[in-house]
């Protein structure tokens, strides 16, 4: 049949972004879990949660591919293409840093994470994980925009990128803490570089979730 | 059975063949924005089609045909009857087979530009290159260029304006409603004043330009308000649905308009050729105007309506999954961009094709950022079956009119 109106149109790209932080957000609440099964002596789901979110990973991995090969040369988009794709692959590093974080983890599974330092492995994780948040809240909110090109929805936009930065750096400052601790505490050198390469894996989620948030801003900007 | 009589029956087989067609494809152009934005659902949209074709193309449908369509052929070769009711035959022909192609291609092409390619074969094989009119000929060269240029710029800008007026602020349902009159009310004035001027009862009406202008203007202004009163009373209700409420309500008339004009203008390029040949069969002569009986008019506007009925559905329903990026505003752009530039460019006198105006308003709504994502490759391979729709059917037609001149 010939429809002109059928064959101008591509799935949005900006509904894929949202398919794709769909995955980042459920793996987002699986490593969590995982971290605090890794910690706690009586959880044994570990490997079980790290498949979980290797499996969120890979599925995410199959929304970014399907995004990429669908925008050939010659798309309209109110975006411009190479913004998106950095933009994606941000919130896709997001996913990265978090299996990275758990396959580190899986590599030296005894001593395990030193007891004085669980609860600033928890808030690092924790505020790491806020970060990711924020940016699921503002890529809805940048949908919203792009719909209606309201200036009230950009000046949330533009509120809620600058949270993620302050999230970043309240992360930033939990990473500080957790490597000063392990620092100090006379561990083996082994356990200070398990731990301190851990602390700076689990703060990378937050400041890929900080650049996806930048790239946002350009993609916002008039 | 005398071969008039046989050309009679072709005749009507091909001309319902080519009105069914015309309603198979061309709903998509009408309804599809509307459809796309939700802002009718698919039944809706195949009732309101179907019964604004057959309205449209059985009572502001051309009573008058040329039997030349668009002059694009001098009247000299209309010396010899026979000779013109098989070359109208083949002309129907042509158009219908040069039009099932890019149906299968799924290629949007001019139902109005294969009629006049088939003509032109006609013209060529009867009388030799002198026979065309060529500044005809240039007018429809101009017409792929003109009509999807003004049709995206007035997409681009109404996009522009709406956003700017109301989407931009900070009440954008308040907005929308307060400007809701100049936006209905620009809708009307290009509706009245397509049909004072684009279609044959404004030719029989007569309104003079400031006339109809001045109709217009009034028009406009008393629906514009009249709309907005009835929005106060009913979308009003309900801020949390934003300015995209206020135009789903405005698009809903645009695309009725579409339908009717859609009904009007196309039913000539099924029904034309065939009212020559029924004129002939019946009188026993020709001249370069035949008259069409409303009863063809019915006939084409009908077969129209089966196209739309029986081929509209899967297309209307892929359309509505497919196209999820048009919202209201949006559609609204679309189908005020190729509505107007219907108007302004059969005033220059230009046969556009409401098809051609629509895929410039997409463009023009996707430069302004209003669509997620438009397939611009697709645009050269629609322009390049727009310019390939002459020649080809004009191709067509030499070798129909020749095969047929052997028997008939």
């Amino acid at each position: 049949m010939r429809f002109p109106f059928f064959n101008l149109f591509k799935p949005s790209p900006l509904e894929g972004l949202i398919e794709h932080m769909d995955k980042v957000k459920e793996c987002g609440a699986a490593f969590q879990e995982a971290i605090e099964c890794h910690i706690s002596n009586e959880c044994h789901r570990f490997a079980e949660l790290k498949q979980v979110v290797d499996d969120l990973e890979h599925q995410a991995d199959a929304i970014k591919r399907r995004i990429r090969g669908h925008l050939p040369k010659g798309t309209l988009m109110p975006v411009d293409k190479f913004q998106l794709f950095r933009y994606l692959g941000e919130q896709d590093n997001v996913l990265d840093s978090v299996q990275d974080t758990l396959d580190w983890l899986s590599f030296r599974k005894e001593p395990g994470v030193p007891e004085e330092i669980h609860k600033d492995i928890l808030l690092l994780v924790e505020a790491s994980l806020d970060a990711v948040d924020a940016m699921g809240v503002m890529l809805a909110e940048a949908r919203h925009y792009f719909r209606t090109y309201s200036e009230g929805q950009r000046a949330k936009v533009k509120d809620l990128i600058r949270s993620i930065r302050q999230k970043e750096h309240e992360a930033d400052l939990a990473e500080d803490l957790v490597k000063e601790k392990v620092f100090n505490m006379g561990l083996d050198g082994v356990t200070v570089f398990h731990m301190v390469r851990l602390a700076e894996i689990i703060g990378s989620i937050a400041d890929h979730a900080e650049n996806a948030g930048d790239m946002m801003r350009a993609m916002i900007s008039k | 059975m005398s071969p008039e009589s046989i050309i009679l029956v072709l005749g009507y087989a091909v001309g319902l063949y080519m009105a069914w067609n015309i309603g198979a494809n061309d709903l998509a152009n009408s309804m599809a924005s509307a459809v796309g934005a939700k802002a009718i659902t698919v039944r809706q949209a195949m009732v309101i089609a179907a019964v604004l074709n057959v309205v449209g193309a059985a009572f502001i449908g051309s009573h008058v045909t040329d039997t030349i369509r668009h002059g694009i052929v001098s009247p000299e070769v209309l010396a010899d009857p026979r000779d013109t009711i098989v070359g109208a035959l083949s002309a129907l022909l042509s158009a219908a087979l040069w039009v099932s192609f890019a149906t299968w291609r799924s290629l949007p092409v001019s139902t109005t530009h294969s009629i006049v390619g088939a003509m032109i074969g006609f013209g060529v094989t009867s009388s030799g290159f002198a026979a065309i009119q060529w500044n005809v000929m240039g007018g429809v060269v101009l017409s792929w260029v003109i009509s999807p240029l003004f049709a995206l710029v007035i997409g681009l800008g109404m996009f522009k304006l709406i956003v700017w007026l109301v989407m931009a602020r900070s009440k954008p349902h308040e907005r929308a409603l307060h400007y809701s009159p100049l936006f209905i009310g620009l809708a009307v004035f290009i509706v009245v004043m397509s049909f004072l001027y684009k279609t044959p009862l404004g030719k029989t009406l007569q309104v003079a330009t400031p006339l109809a202008t001045i109709l217009s203007i009034l028009a406009a202004a008393m629906v514009g308000y009249a709309g907005k009163w009835a929005l106060d009373r009913t979308v009003r209700r309900h801020p949390e649905k934003g300015a995209e409420a206020v135009f789903r309500f405005i698009q809903v008339g645009t695309a009725c308009y579409v339908a009717l004009a859609q009904g009007a203008n196309d039913v000539a390029n099924a029904i034309g050729p065939l009212a020559v040949i029924y004129f002939f069969v019946t009188y026993g002569e020709i001249g370069s105007k035949v008259p069409v009986p409303i009863f063809l008019l019915l006939f084409g506007g009908v077969g129209i309506a089966a196209g739309i009925v029986m081929a509209g559905r899967r297309v209307m329903e892929t359309l509505g999954e497919r196209v999820t990026t048009l919202t209201n505003t949006r559609g609204f752009s679309v189908e005020f961009a190729a509505a107007t530039t219907v108007l302004i460019a059969s005033k220059l006198g230009l046969p556009v094709s409401t098809t051609h105006s629509a895929v410039g308003g997409i463009i023009g709504v996707g430069l302004a950022g209003g669509i997620d994502a438009v397939n611009l490759s697709v645009v050269f391979r629609i322009i390049l079956y727009w310019v390939l729709t002459v020649p080809a059917a004009a191709l067509t037609c030499v070798a129909v009119y020749t095969t047929l001149r052997l028997f008939l």
